[in-house]
């Protein structure tokens, strides 16, 4: 019956991707049609998942094969199928969203092609985490990868995307070749294609794991390696923006933990750096978030910070793990995945509602933006309940993921190693100040796109969105909220018992206080409203400029940690006197180092663009240099014939 | 039937001569000698397939022999020498990356090289048939010989000559080591054949060499 479900869902979801690409001509009603398909599929992957989970079943099914070691074959256990969950409910919401979206642009070609694709990328990602070889997975892994690059090169006519679009395919594809190395070493020691746990050389163990940890690092986003994200999800559609960053870069996560978990035997060290990778992603994704101005650029530097926090607890879990402290681990994987499932939710609503932020100012800077509340405020609501999810406020969803993590690493003492404990704790530390940081960084991002005044023409002529692109966002909103108040519920349900509030009566207790705190206020207030401008210095320009903005919000931060900022900040000012009191005009500028640019990336890309400088001039286009080559090549591969035998 | 010993020792003696011939065709620098040199190659050819059958008679073997002479000694020779006649070049005088005294040293150590590689990988599975061992060497020599007039002259008639002696050298490979299959052997001779034909029809531009040639049809192209 289960495998019933899966297999219906999946039939819809096909059906619903190759509808457009059959009937590309087809209207705006077709393309409703496909995208109806895709969430009623996302529903009965949903219905299928949470049985999978709640009753805690596998289910295995091989599907086709194509040569006797090569065959697709897919098992579901609880890990699959929690991911199957959050993917389920992001394309719920974000299918709903598209049928409005998508029809801002008037091509009903391209957007069948939007459609077709978006589908298929949902698909390729759903098998990927039910793949139960590793031959299935990179099958898939690579459509992911081929889908999302055509998806990101959607607006492919302007010169920014396309520069984004090619630096995601080499980022991708430098997943997909660690992935590849990883896997068929995994194959040479083992023998076999599947992804179990197999009698596996200790030797190749740590080459194995590198390798994998880099291909999917790469794919997540983890600092260094997450300089796409920043360039590809302004790039592209916001509802596939959604899609990238809530559940693609989750894929890369259930790929590390089904290797780490199912297949590889950890070690310590393993455990130590994913911890730190994941520390460093978190501080420094948020720390960058905090300087940026463009909301959809924000949103994928923040993706690289909760990406780093789910990270941290999958370290902790294998550190606690190796110490025998069970309850610990157990404690902060349900943390990291819990995190991943909401993370995945509210990342993609914030993107949604950003999405139609865009689309009704048609701009992304949210130094221009500013009062929207009052023009859109259906929208404002939805991206404030993610923006309270993600910075962890009380009772939302955001909170108890990232509680469950404190929680195991305030229990670090249990460990016996001292460094170790000691490691944990700056850890602990360090992501400590990260949320402090997320929040103020969505408390800056709510508040100069919603609040105050407008600062652009634009931003006053921005009209509310249709019904779907509210609907679509509205259920993401609504399990932020229901994740968060039921959280020790769906726990236990699923068998586990963290030490957490009751999170039910946390909700019931903070709306009581609010109210009340709000009566009294409204009892005690006198009810005088005072009209007055804002000072403006003396200097003549639109009100909404003596808000607070977003430079303005960010400034103090940014002084902070100016040194990793490498802050340079370029004055200009000219004056009515020689003695340069009386203030004319001027100009403040603030430049920012591209750190990981000038000192990784440029680097690496010279070094091969050298390389390949090196290659062009062999190819000379004359016969004889091409034998004179064919001639050594034979030579060495005699001499290594030699050496070999 | 001849003693195997016997045998053993003309083949021998063949072999040596086809190294011989291959230097010959790796130094020469005039188009005559280069063919006669090539032709003589084939006819020793002929001859140690002859020899082989008479030690192992095997059908396979006689048919050899027969293609051989019938392409290599006599279809071949006869049309390149046509080509020659029409393109009136005699001599060879122009190389890229080696020169001839310099082939004549590289093939000496090809020769050494080759021996030495082949020692430690398949010499250990005729430590009794010493001959298909040699043979075997001796064949990846000359196609490595071959292969070394290809990129070093630069006239395009004696870079097929250099063709021409690798596929000998395949051949002699054949003969001794892998039991060559008649059918593919066939195939590369019908090959041969057309290719020599196709420079029989390309002979205009023969006289040149293949940078020349290729800036010749570049300019039919530009007129187009």
């Amino acid at each position: 019956m289960l495998t019933v479900l899966f297999y219906i869902g999946l039939l819809l979801l096909f059906f619903g991707a190759v509808a457009p690409a059959i009937f590309f001509r087809g209207g705006k009603n077709q393309r409703r049609l496909s995208l109806a398909l895709m969430a009623i599929s996302a529903s009965l992957l949903f219905v299928f998942a949470s049985d999978v989970i709640y009753e805690n079943q596998e289910v295995s099914m091989t599907v086709y094969r194509i040569l006797p070691s090569f065959y697709f074959s897919f098992f579901i256990d609880r890990l699959s199928a929690f991911f199957i969950l959050t993917i389920s409910v992001v394309s719920f919401g974000v299918a709903i969203y598209s049928t409005q979206y998508i029809e801002y642009h008037k091509n009903d070609i391209r957007n069948n092609i939007l459609v077709f694709l978006m589908g298929l990328f949902i698909l390729s990602m759903l098998l990927v985490v039910s793949s139960a070889n590793t031959f299935s997975f990179l099958f898939f892994w690579e459509t992911m990868s081929l889908t999302s690059f055509l998806l990101v090169m959607f607006a492919y006519e302007n010169e920014e995307t396309r520069k984004a679009g090619i630096f995601y395919f080499i980022m991708t594809q430098l997943s997909g070749v660690f992935l590849f190395t990883g896997f068929f070493m995994l194959y040479l020691s083992s023998g076999s294609f599947d992804i179990s746990a197999a009698s596996i050389d200790p030797a190749i163990m740590a080459p194995v794991f590198l390798c994998l940890f880099l291909g999917f690092s790469i794919k997540a986003g983890v600092v260094p390696f997450h300089k796409w994200l920043p360039y590809a999800h302004p790039a592209s559609p916001s509802n596939i923006s959604a899609l990238m960053s809530g559940v693609m870069i989750k894929v890369a996560v259930y790929g590390l933990m089904r290797f780490v978990i199912f297949v590889l035997e950890p070690q310590l060290w393993w455990g130590v750096l994913i911890l730190v990778a994941g520390t460093l992603s978190a501080i420094l994704g948020i720390i960058y978030a905090m300087k940026e101005h463009d909301i959809k650029r924000l949103l994928a530097f923040s993706s690289i910070e909760n990406i780093g926090i789910i990270m941290i607890g999958f370290g902790l879990y294998i550190i606690f793990s190796l110490n025998n402290l069970e309850d610990l681990a157990m404690l902060s994987l349900l943390g990291a995945l819990f995190h991943t499932l909401n993370h995945a939710i509210f990342k993609s609503l914030l993107f949604l509602t950003a999405g139609s932020v865009v689309n009704a100012t048609g701009i992304r800077n949210i130094e221009y933006m500013g009062g929207l509340i009052h023009r859109m405020p259906k929208t404002a609501l939805l991206f404030f309940i993610g923006a309270a999810s993600i910075s962890a406020l009380p009772p939302l969803n955001g909170f108890v993921g990232e509680l469950l993590i404190f929680q195991s690493m305030m229990q670090s003492h249990y460990l016996t190693d001292t460094l170790m404990q000691v490691l944990v704790i700056i850890c602990l530390a360090v992501f400590a100040l990260t949320s402090a940081l997320a929040a103020a960084c969505f408390v800056k991002a709510f508040g100069t796109v919603f609040l105050a005044l407008p600062r652009s023409q634009k931003v006053e002529k921005a009209n509310e969105v249709g019904m779907h692109m509210l609907l679509g966002p509205s259920v993401l909103a609504a399990s932020c909220i229901f994740l968060g108040l039921s959280a020790t519920w769906l726990f236990s349900k699923a068998g586990y018992y963290p030490q957490i509030p009751d999170m039910g009566v946390l909700g019931a207790i903070m709306a009581a206080a609010f109210l009340a705190i709000f009566g009294i206020v409204w009892v005690v207030s006198s009810h005088r409203t005072r009209d007055v401008e804002t000072w403006r210095c003396g200097i003549r320009r639109g009100d909404g400029w003596f808000e607070y903005t977003a430079t303005g919000f960010s400034q103090p931060i940014m002084n902070i940690f100016r040194s990793v900022y490498r802050t340079r900040e370029d004055y200009r000012r000219t004056f009515f006197d020689r003695s340069s009191v009386i203030f004319r005009d001027g100009r403040a500028e603030i430049h920012l180092l591209n750190f990981f640019e000038v000192y990784i990336y440029l680097p690496i890309a010279g070094f091969i663009s050298r390389v390949a400088m090196v290659m062009y001039r062999l190819h000379n286009g004359k016969l004889d240099t091409y034998l004179y080559y064919t001639f050594i090549t034979i030579i060495i591969l005699l001499v290594s014939m030699r050496w070999l035998a | 039937m001849m003693a195997a010993g016997l045998i053993d020792g003309w083949v021998e003696a063949l072999l040596a001569l086809v190294l011989v011939t291959g230097a010959f065709i790796v130094s020469r620098r005039d188009l005559h000698s280069l063919v006669f040199a090539y032709t003589i190659q084939s006819l020793f050819l002929v001859f140690i397939a002859l020899l082989l059958y008479l030690a192992h008679p095997s059908e396979v073997l006689l048919s050899i022999a027969l293609l051989t002479l019938s392409s290599k000694v006599l279809l071949i020779p006869y049309t390149i020498k046509r080509i020659q006649k029409q393109i009136k070049i005699s001599r060879d005088v122009e190389f890229h990356y080696i020169s001839p005294t310099g082939s004549l040293f590289v093939t000496i150590l090809l020769f050494l090289f080759v021996y030495y590689s082949f020692s430690g990988v398949i010499g250990g599975l005729f430590t009794a048939d010493k001959i298909s061992y040699t043979g075997a060497v001796f064949g990846v020599s000359l196609m490595l010989m071959g292969m070394l007039v290809t990129f070093s002259r630069k006239k395009v008639i004696t870079k097929i000559i250099g063709y021409l002696t690798m596929e000998n050298g395949v051949l002699l490979f054949g003969l001794f080591l892998t039991e060559l299959p008649l059918i593919i052997e066939v195939l590369i001779i019908i090959d041969l054949i057309i290719m020599v034909l196709l420079v029989t029809i390309l002979a205009a531009g023969m006289d040149s060499t293949m940078e020349e040639f290729h800036n010749r049809l570049h300019i039919f192209r530009r007129e187009d």
